[in-house]
């Protein structure tokens, strides 16, 4: 007789809750919305392009620093993984906005340099741009995998005359597809759902129709448009969910000592993309900081910042552990899991009306703290089912069994087993959740406690403002902060790691 | 610090304003009050904001809460659509927590009014705004006009026409931004003023030789940076520019009695039944803090005796054409315009 597993009730329950904003808007979209505008698949096309240029670019990027970050030996290897995981925090419309001022003729490094340099815009700057902002999704969800391979295969190939390159690329990415298909997807999604990028390198994409619908006062007509987009995304979802991974047990990861120069070379090659990142619009703030002078900034907005992210990461993580476990465990748990994906594709602004609506039926949560955890949980969910599936899903249920035979009890099990083999897993997806939050906009501002202002918030308010140097300040604080407690959430992961290789 | 002096510039505001005063007595016309003149609030209240506005309003706000230590002021930002809405939802869910919203375009003050949502307001508070502000649902705070900015370097003035309907036929080259809320509600105006179909026709010449941008701001910059002759833009962009950047390659021009000159205001609703809201309301309209918003964000003041921003000629110079603002709510008929003509 088949039992159900204990996971179910819990997943259950929170995919009931991700579909709560999408009812939302299907009650929205059915007010008085026209079903199809002709004029749409022009944009369409555009959406699409800019998409699947995104999860490439993000792949280009993000496998080989995945690799760099996973396996090779180098001083301030933590340090490393940290910053180039940081674009995650600073909101792309920052960047966009930065790169479209800094290049081109008249540009801020022409005008500093005298250096004419192409201006950075249309379908290659939104995709460039996306790219730069998402490819850490790839980068963390390939690295948790890659760290749980066990080396020994590649010794083998090693052994046998194979070349270190032709190993990591036979060998080791096969084994990994599954990680690079979690990262993939969500940077697709970013794509998808991002308004602000593609509105400053002018191109013409889906959220901007449903945008102008919605500062056109037309609710019901952009949250019609946004269900649309969500055909869009549970294709994406469908279509990733058939990316095949293998089994097999854990074991130590594998090790490179790069020469001195070999080290110059691979940081070299990854250094532009931090240049372009997180340098550049800094730079571009503190110049302009320099030319107007600081704002009224209160150190008050960081701690907001920091606190609500690491809660929104910590229950997420939580709540991601039994959706995760029932999606490895059966077809119908693999359902309640992709559900949680949907809220992610919907543009932010629709997604935070929606969700006021769903806060509106629990009036005592409603403007509170709690209420805005939820919702940044909802929203991010699938960054950390994502990553704690792709690392638990190759955990071999044999060695749960083995334990459980000795007399292990499943908390026990759970604990000395599973935990350890997962953390990874966990610790990326917090962190993803984390970035995430830390840079998210539209729910901050709708659902939190009135008056609180964040870091993402009040970068927001400067920059409608038209006051940039005054977001220097609070955009080196976002990197800063983000920086500062990845750093200790990875030093959890290494005492698990410690933990599991200590008898 | 800032805050410091524009509190202590609210104390001696009071001395300066003398001179205006001893005139406004004279005429019937009724001039802008002075913070002094005005009872101390007291209470809770909760203010929804729909505009960023980096610093300045929280100026205002701040120095509103120093000289009443009383009022206990709670304030939610958000875009102004989105407040907009949350507003509507919360009305369906029976869930009121907002006494007033102070919205950056009258649009939505007119999805707020539609809904029901807004109380009237004392004839006698409404009654100190120039005429043409005066609204007996919500009061205008403070306004912004559609402008021409140009680059003096690639055109003269003299090139420019003062019919925006002229532009059309113009050889300049144009920077606009049609997804922008600012010019919805100004091609909203021309609809109203000229009738549909030489608003499209219009729409469908400009668009030749226009180049869109994300907001107008980015038309500004386009303008400076020489992409494009001229602009269509709300006037504080290039103020604002200028005041960072001086020596900036930017001047305006204006239109004459038509939409291209169109006057629009950010207002406010008064939500709740509450006398501290609506002597809120009071503080906005004083010399004082108009007079700061005008300087410091080169908005146009809305109540007699408050002088203009700098850079900008006095409103009796310009010639607005005569709307009721809460008509330009009214967007749907002009996206569908704008998506059949291909500009949006």
């Amino acid at each position: 007789m088949k039992t159900i597993p204990l996971s179910y009730l819990p997943s259950a329950l929170i995919a009931a809750l991700a579909i709560g904003p999408i009812i939302v808007l299907a009650v929205l979209a059915s007010e008085s919305a026209q079903v199809f505008d002709p004029h749409n698949i022009r944009v369409m096309i555009n959406t699409l392009t800019l998409m699947s240029l995104t999860a490439l670019g993000a792949t280009l990027i993000g496998v080989p620093l995945a690799l760099f970050t996973a396996y090779v030996e180098t001083p301030l290897r933590k340090t490393w993984l940290v910053l180039l995981t940081a674009p995650l925090a600073m909101p792309s419309y920052i960047g966009a906005f930065t790169l479209y001022a800094a290049f081109g003729p008249g540009g801020e490094i022409d005008n500093a340099l005298g250096l004419s340099l192409p201006a950075v815009r249309g379908m290659p700057g939104a995709v460039m741009v996306m790219t730069l902002y998402t490819y850490p999704f790839v980068l963390l969800t390939t690295r948790s995998a890659l760290r749980s391979l066990d080396a020994s295969q590649v010794n083998a190939a090693r052994t046998l005359g194979m070349s270190l390159p032709g190993c990591l690329f036979s060998v080791v990415l096969p084994r990994v597809t599954r990680g690079i298909a979690a990262g993939a997807l969500l940077a697709a999604l970013y794509a998808l759902s991002d308004f602000g990028t593609p509105a400053i390198m002018q191109v013409d994409t889906f959220t901007r129709v449903i945008y102008v619908e919605y500062n056109a006062f037309g609710l019901s007509q952009a949250a019609m448009l946004s269900l649309q987009l969500l055909c869009i995304v549970a294709l994406l979802v469908f279509i990733e969910s058939r990316v095949t991974g293998t089994k097999e047990m854990p074991g130590r990861p594998l090790r490179l000592w790069p020469g001195r120069w070999q080290r110059a070379v691979m940081v070299s090659a990854f250094l532009p993309v931090l240049i372009l990142a997180i340098m550049l619009p800094l730079s571009v703030f503190s110049l302009w900081l320099w030319r107007e002078g600081s704002g009224n900034f209160e150190l008050q907005y960081a701690f907001n910042s920091a606190y609500a992210s690491l809660l929104a990461a910590a229950v997420a993580v939580l709540l991601a552990i039994p959706v995760a476990h029932a999606a490895i465990r059966s077809k119908s748990g693999r359902v309640m899991e992709r559900i949680t994906y949907l809220g992610f594709g919907v543009p932010g602004i629709v997604m935070g009306t929606a969700l006021v609506y769903v806060g509106l039926q629990l009036p005592w949560l409603y403007q509170t703290l709690g209420l805005l955890v939820i919702a940044y949980v909802l929203r991010f969910l699938p960054l950390a089912v994502g990553a704690v599936r792709t690392a638990s899903e190759r955990l071999d249920p044999s060695l749960v069994s083995a334990a459980r035979l000795l007399g292990a009890r499943p908390a026990e099990t759970f604990r000395r087993i599973t935990l350890p083999l997962t953390v990874r897993g966990i610790v990326a997806g917090a962190a993803l959740v984390f970035l995430e939050a830390m840079r998210e906009l539209p729910a901050t501002l709708m659902l939190g406690p009135t008056g609180f202002e964040t870091l993402a918030t009040y970068l927001w308010r400067v920059y409608e403002a038209g006051y940039f140097g005054h977001a220097a300040i609070p955009g080196l604080l976002l990197i800063l902060m983000s920086v500062l407690i990845l750093m200790l959430m990875l030093s959890g992961e290494r005492r698990a790691e410690i933990e599991l290789s200590d008898p | 610090m800032h805050r410091r002096s524009f509190i202590q510039g609210i104390a001696a505001a009071s001395f300066l304003t003398a001179t205006p005063w001893a005139r406004a007595f004279q005429s019937d016309q009724r001039m802008a009050l002075s913070v002094e003149q005005l009872p101390s609030l007291t209470g809770e209240l909760t203010l929804y904001l729909g505009r960023g506005e980096g610093g300045l309003y929280e100026k205002v706000l701040d120095a509103i809460r120093d000289r009443n230590p009383d009022l206990d002021l709670r304030v939610r930002r958000g875009a102004t659509a989105a407040l907009a809405n949350t507003l509507v939802a919360e009305a369906r869910a029976g869930v009121r927590r907002a006494d007033l919203f102070w919205a950056v375009d009258s649009g939505a003050i007119g999805l707020v009014t539609a809904n029901g949502l807004a109380k009237s307001l004392p004839p006698e508070l409404t009654s100190q705004l120039k005429a043409g502000f005066q609204y007996p649902q919500w009061a205008p705070v403070t306004g912004r006009i559609r402008t021409l900015p140009y680059n003096p370097q690639r055109i003269a003035a003299s090139a420019i026409p003062d019919s925006i309907m002229a532009l059309a036929d113009s050889q300049l080259s144009i920077g606009w931004a049609p997804a922008y809320a600012s010019f919805q509600s100004f091609v909203t105006a021309m609809r109203l003023l000229n009738g549909e179909q030489q608003t499209a026709d219009w729409l469908s010449a400009m668009k030749a030789r226009s180049t869109s941008y994300a907001g107008e701001l980015g038309v500004v910059m386009a303008v400076e940076r020489g992409e494009v002759d001229l602009g269509l833009a709300n006037h504080y962009y290039s103020l604002r520019l200028k005041a960072g950047k001086p020596q900036a390659n930017i001047e305006l021009a204006f239109t004459k009695n038509d939409a291209g000159c169109l006057v629009n205001a950010s207002g406010i609703v008064c939500l709740s039944e509450n006398s501290t809201a609506v002597n809120f309301i009071r503080y906005l309209l004083t010399q004082e803090v108009q007079s700061y918003l005008a300087s410091e964000a080169y908005e146009i003041p809305l109540v007699n005796g408050v002088s203009m921003p700098a850079g900008l000629p006095g409103l009796s110079s310009m010639s607005p054409p005569k709307l009721d603002l809460t008509q330009l709510a009214d967007l749907r008929p002009t996206l569908d315009m704008m998506r059949d003509v291909g500009v949006l």
